[in-house]
């Protein structure tokens, strides 16, 4: 719970990811309100379907220029403190985008390969990113909770989920 | 009395063997994900909501009921054992309870804090089964102007108060309200900001954006920042419990926090965050120990623990009788509602009074289950905190994939996901607090809705919302929230220079 506003006078240079971060948000406002202006209006309503996404965009564009002063001034977001995180410690991005394109190739492949093999995927490319180096536990651990998952949703709740490769094995 | 007879017949509902479990299971899981670090009550909630579509409405709510005050329980054990709050709220418990941990003093801390959640849990309720039939009396005038100036003031609020900077709430509320938007408008049929995509016709399902934002999102960024060697788990030997003294400096904190938590969970003014620091001030100056403090005073345990869950029970005033939430949990709970066709609302206590009546009543009998579960059960729930972090947060990712692509079976949902994942972690590296968004997602197609019949009814004239008197007066609220902390932040600022 830093407040900014009440720093010592000597404001550091702006940093380059908030000034980013706050032409995002106005960015968003942009496409926001040219999505807006497409909307057709309605017909004999009185408050159409334009009114209240107007009011959204206009306050996004507000909001972001808003950022924008602030991260000119110098302002610069902490970032977030959680349970298993290390404030000290510098970021490092690569096991991150790991996880991403874990999860995304798992997606991609949930129908071709089925569910098992799909979710297993993605529960190894975490561990893995998360620091686990014994291979064939994480991945005996990850078919296991693939398979159990899926037999729990699909047997005990009923929902429907691809089998892909395993169907009639399963 | 009319409320306690209805509550009698809560109680029938809540009491039958099915439902006792379903409480069992809600507070069960709820204790569980509060302990478990990357997963939190709203979350679970979302997760499990295409799960339970096929149970009946009363058997769901007594177990989502159970999760909500698990989760407040659970999460006391994490801040006091391991030294970093999950949420804003257990800010105060992390610092004085982890200092009381330190000292060997463990067993104490859990004690007046799952005691003290107890006593503010059920003074809380039965302040909410008499205060909600009363209001829900009230609010059935309210016009729809009005009703919108209302969520104008939840929105505001909720987006002032969670996290350091209003500026970033409102960005994060914002972005929440545009999400909102994406779909077919029901009122008029047309497609709203779909870019020519049909699965977005239907709109972007909120348990989408809530799982993406709080597990992907919380998964991401964690691993960019994982702290090495594991955690700092402190050993806890034996139940939870307290001796004579412990008892003589808790019990007034407990009534005290209680006093400060209610109301404030309430109003929808939104957020345990704030009266849980004023209880801690409170009971620094009443203490006769204040040396104490910072240090591991008992009476900084018991007051803001008790606090927090006083305001837990607040915020289902303003869920059941005007459908407006002020919490993540609350959101989930609103849409959960919604997804059984109920609104909840003024009328909600005349048009399903089984219900509400049998939710109110479940929370007495999940309060007591929780206590149970947790004097004796605090070493289990303690261990859980070893659970080796790639196997936890895995097992997260995939739950979230099973919870997201059930809902339509759809691979392009967790396309979505990925995406959400990436801005919940852009929020976290930036400092956005994520409530205000869910809020905005869930609440702001209702506020839509006023807006629009608000409008309609008075012909389409704009000032109806100045003209009517009580949302004129929210109206006024609502520019207060805005700028008396500005201005007060600015006399602070003032008198230091």
């Amino acid at each position: 719970m830093t407040d900014p506003s009440v720093a010592p006078a000597h404001r550091p240079r702006p940093s380059v990811p908030d000034l980013l971060v706050a032409l995002g948000v106005l960015l968003l406002g942009g496409l926001l309100l040219a999505g807006t202006l497409q909307i057709p209006f309605g017909i004999s309503a009185v408050v159409g379907p334009r009114a209240f996404p107007l009011i959204v965009s206009a306050g996004t564009l507000l909001l972001g220029l808003a950022l924008l002063v602030s991260a000119l001034q110098g302002h610069r977001a902490e970032p977030a403190v959680e349970e298993d995180t290390d404030p000290t410690q510098p970021a490092d991005l690569r096991p991150a985008a790991l996880i991403l394109g874990g999860f995304l190739l798992g997606a991609a492949l949930l129908q071709p390969l089925g569910f098992v093999l799909g979710t297993a995927l993605m529960y190894t490319s975490v561990g893995y990113a998360y620091g686990e180096r014994r291979l064939f536990l994480l991945t005996g651990v990850a078919l296991a909770v693939a398979l159990i998952t899926y037999l729990a949703f699909t047997r005990g709740l009923g929902l429907s989920l691809p089998a892909g490769l395993l169907n009639g094995v399963l | 009395m009319e409320a306690l007879s209805s509550l009698l017949t809560g109680f029938e509902t809540a009491l039958t063997p099915l439902n006792l479990l379903w409480a069992l299971v809600g507070v069960t899981l709820g204790t569980l994900v509060g302990v478990l670090p990357g997963i939190g009550p709203a979350l679970t909630v979302a997760l499990l909501l295409p799960v339970t579509a096929k149970l009946p409405p009363v058997s769901a709510f007594i177990m989502f009921a159970g999760i909500y005050y698990g989760g407040m329980f659970g999460g006391s054990t994490t801040s006091i054992l391991l030294n970093t709050p999950g949420e804003s709220s257990s800010i105060i418990t992390a610092l004085e309870g982890n200092k009381m941990a330190r000292k060997g003093r463990a067993a104490a801390a859990l004690a007046t804090a799952a005691i003290g959640s107890f006593v503010a849990g059920t003074i809380g309720t039965v302040l909410l089964t008499f205060a909600a039939p009363a209001i829900a009396e009230v609010a059935v005038q309210i016009p729809p102007s009005a009703k919108f100036a209302l969520m104008l003031l939840a929105f505001v609020t909720i987006s002032a108060t969670f996290g350091g900077s209003p500026l970033r709430g409102l960005v994060s509320l914002f972005f929440g309200l545009a999400i909102g938007l994406v779909g077919t408008d029901l009122q008029s049929g047309q497609a709203r900001f779909t870019l020519g995509v049909p699965e977005l016709l239907d709109g972007i399902d909120f348990v989408t954006v809530v799982i993406g934002l709080f597990a992907v999102g919380e998964t991401l960024y964690v691993a960019s920042r994982l702290r090495q060697g594991g955690a700092n788990v402190i050993k806890l030997a034996g139940n939870a419990r307290m001796n004579r003294e412990d008892w003589r400096r808790s019990w007034k904190p407990w009534l005290r926090g209680t006093a400060l938590g209610f109301p404030f969970g309430a109003v929808p003014a939104g957020g345990a965050e704030i009266p849980t620091f004023l209880s801690y001030t409170l009971e620094r100056k009443l203490s006769n120990h204040p040396e104490e403090f910072g240090k591991g005073a008992i009476e900084g345990v018991a007051g803001p623990e008790a606090a927090n869950n006083a305001s837990a029970a607040g915020v289902l005033v303003p869920l059941l009788t005007l459908g407006l939430p002020t919490s993540a949990t609350a959101a989930m709970l609103l849409a959960a509602f919604q997804g059984y066709g109920l609104q909840p609302g003024p009328l909600l206590f005349v048009t399903n009074g089984d219900l509400v009546w049998g939710l109110i009543a479940s929370l007495y009998i999940g309060n007591v289950m929780l206590l149970a579960l947790n004097l004796p059960l605090a070493p289990v729930w303690a261990r859980l905190l070893l659970i080796p972090r790639p196997f936890l947060y895995a097992a997260i990712l995939v739950f979230s994939t099973v919870g997201v692509y059930s809902l339509n079976n759809s691979v392009f949902d967790l396309y979505l996901l990925a995406l959400f994942g990436l801005i919940g972690y852009g929020m976290r590296r930036f400092d956005f607090p994520v409530t205000p968004a869910i809020i905005g997602v869930i609440l702001g197609p209702a506020a839509e809705s006023q807006f629009r019949t608000a409008v309609q009814a008075s012909s389409g004239d704009f000032t109806v919302f100045l003209r009517q008197p009580l949302s004129a007066f929210l109206l006024v609220a609502v520019l207060a929230a805005l700028v008396v902390p500005q201005v007060l932040k600015w006399r602070a600022r003032r008198r230091k220079a």
